[in-house]
This record gives structure tokens, C-alpha cells and sequence, in this order.
């Protein structure tokens, strides 16, 4: 199953400067399980000690936000995950 | 009723189709609170006050310090030292004398938050850290005054606009979440394009064209140069504005 994953401007450092990367799961934990296999220094950006998603993480599932219980959401082939960031500078 | 003066300063977007003279009389009638006279806080006036926004009342605590000027350009050098406030007023009112322009140099605080938003039609969130963007949101959703939120980081921006009661809000999107406080980096054009988003809500909002960013969060990539929205829903169980009305739910 392929599903794609759109990595920020800003975490791009961190998957060898690719922007969109396939992935496998059947839950947006899944896939971002397989993100972290693919590209270990990622990790400490989308979860914390715990191995919890950070908070001001949201994930998008073909533009529509994940949330609550966002790692728990299934996907099938051919969805597209984004990670969106939640910023508060002015 | 427009002065003849006025017809001649808002005559280029008098005659956009569907705004006309009662699109600028709406505008002249409007009271806009804008918090924060930073980043998002200058473009945004600049272009409300540019466009004949009636009343701005614009509420920062700051002093102006030279590492804000790469972005903050209501502040040039000379105003370095001064408060943000009363900089701001000076350049908006010689920008546009005929319209109000209150400043209040106060911190936000859950306090005086309601007061300070108390009377006026909109409010323009130009914050600079979450937990005042989240009193803003909830004194706006209890008062029913629509809401234009706009944030920051880098080149990345955000914005949507908020009706209280009819669509998500910012409690709904972002449940509370915080993020540690630091001097984040930013690159002043970022929040020009996102506070002149804002702006534009504002105006279409007022004058009652097009349609608005509700319901929808707009993610702003400067550094791929690509604008995505993130489909978000009212939420029946959101802390600010769980308990008001299920228009959108339908």
C-alpha cells in the first residue's frame, strides 16, 4: 500500500531534502513509523521521549486535519498525509 | 455618506465590481481591534487604515527595538526606543487623517482581554505567542465578533478567519496546543503576505464579498512557494465554542 507524505520546508534537513516521501501503514502511526524507519533524524521533531506526536503537530489526511486520536486514523492506498505544523510567531 | 474627498481616496477600489460606495460606507462605519502591533500587526493596519477602515484601535505593549525592523514596517529607524503604540498611531494617522485610530498600550491579559475587544466589530489576531491568541479567540467567540487569525514562523505562515457560532475556531484546530516559547525566526516578508491576508479577510468580511477562509486553514510555504489548506470542522466538544451554534454541522 503507498501513501504519500508531504514533509515541511523546515523538516526537510531531515529526509535528505525530499519534500514528498512514500510510505506504508494502514494508520497515520503506520506511516510515520515507516517515515522514522526511512529517515531516523525525524523522529525527534514528530514525537516526544514518550513516543508521543507532539501536540503541535497536526496530520493532515487529503487536506483534512487528522485530529484527535490522530495516529490511530486509518489509510488506505493512495492517500496523500501532510505534516502541518502549529506556529504562533507574529 | 462618502465626502467628496473620500470618493476620490477610495476610488480605485470603490469600483471593484460588487463593493461600490455602500461597500466603502460599510468600511467607514467598521471598528477593528487589531492585537498586536508587530510583524502582522503593521501590514494589516497599513492596509485597514489605507482602505478607510472607520475606528482601528490597536493594542501592543511593546517599545520599538532595532531587531524588530526587518519586519515590524510600521517602525523605522528613528523610532527606535519608542512605543510601538505611539509610533503606530503617527504613521497611520498621517497615512490616513480621516480615520480613528486609538492605540492602547496594554499587555493582553485574560484580565482585560474582553474589555479590550468590548464594542468593536472584528478582531485581528497580530499575536506573537499562542496563549494570548487563545484568550483573543475565546473573548471573541463569547462576545460573537468575528475573529482573523494569522501566525508565523520562518516562511511559513497560517491563517483563517473565525465566525463565532457558524465555524471552527481556533481551540477547534489547534485544542490548546502550545509550543516552546523562543525568538523564533522570521523573515519579514512572511508575515506581510499573512497579515495583508488578514487585511483582506477584514475587508471582504465588512463590505460582505467573496468568500471568506472559514473552516479552512490556509498553510503558507515561502520556501516552496505554495499555499495548501487544512479542512478543519467546528468541534462539537471545543472548549471556546463547543456549547454555541451547529450551523455547520449539518
Amino acid at each position: 500500500m503507498s501513501v504519500k507524505i508531504d514533509i515541511p520546508s523546515y523538516m526537510k534537513s531531515f529526509t535528505n531534502n525530499k519534500g514528498v516521501l512514500e510510505v506504508s501503514g494502514s494508520t497515520v502511526g503506520e506511516c510515520l513509523n515507516h517515515l522514522v524507519k526511512q529517515f531516523p533524524q525525524i523522529k525527534k521533531q514528530l514525537f516526544s521521549k514518550a513516543g508521543n506526536l507532539f501536540e503541535n503537530i497536526i496530520i493532515s489526511i487529503n487536506g483534512e486535519s487528522a485530529y484527535p486520536e490522530q495516529l490511530a486514523k486509518p489509510v488506505k492506498d493512495g492517500d496523500k498525509l501532510k505534516i502541518v505544523l502549529v506556529v504562533g510567531g507574529g | 455618506m462618502l465626502t467628496t474627498n473620500e470618493r476620490e481616496r477610495y476610488d480605485r477600489q470603490i469600483t471593484i465590481k460588487g463593493f461600490g460606495q455602500e461597500g466603502q460606507e460599510k468600511l467607514k462605519r467598521a471598528r477593528v481591534v487589531i492585537a498586536g502591533s508587530g510583524g502582522l500587526g503593521s501590514p494589516s493596519s497599513i492596509y485597514l487604515a489605507a482602505a478607510g477602515v472607520g475606528k482601528i484601535r490597536i493594542v501592543d505593549h511593546g517599545s520599538v527595538e532595532l531587531s524588530n525592523l526587518n519586519r515590524q514596517v510600521l517602525y523605522w529607524d528613528e523610532d527606535i526606543g519608542n512605543k510601538k503604540v505611539a509610533s503606530a498611531i503617527d504613521k497611520l494617522k498621517r497615512l490616513n487623517p480621516a480615520i480613528e485610530i486609538e492605540a492602547i498600550e496594554e499587555t493582553i491579559t485574560e484580565a482585560n482581554v474582553s474589555r479590550l475587544v468590548a464594542g468593536f466589530d472584528l478582531v485581528v489576531d497580530a499575536m506573537d505567542n499562542l496563549p494570548t491568541r487563545y484568550l483573543l479567540n475565546k473573548a471573541a467567540v463569547d462576545r460573537n465578533i468575528p475573529f482573523f487569525h494569522g501566525a508565523v514562523y520562518g516562511f511559513e505562515g497560517r491563517a483563517m478567519t473565525i465566525i463565532p457560532s457558524k465555524t471552527a475556531c481556533l481551540e477547534c484546530i489547534y485544542h490548546g496546543a502550545t509550543i516552546p516559547e523562543e525568538k523564533f525566526p522570521v523573515i519579514g516578508v512572511t508575515p506581510a503576505i499573512i497579515g495583508c491576508i488578514q487585511a483582506t479577510e477584514v475587508i471582504k468580511y465588512i463590505v460582505g464579498i467573496g468568500e471568506l477562509l472559514t473552516n479552512r486553514l490556509l498553510v503558507y510555504d515561502g520556501l516552496n512557494l505554495k499555499f495548501t489548506e487544512l479542512k478543519v470542522k467546528k468541534d462539537p466538544n471545543c472548549k471556546h465554542c463547543g456549547h454555541l451554534g451547529r450551523e455547520d454541522r449539518k
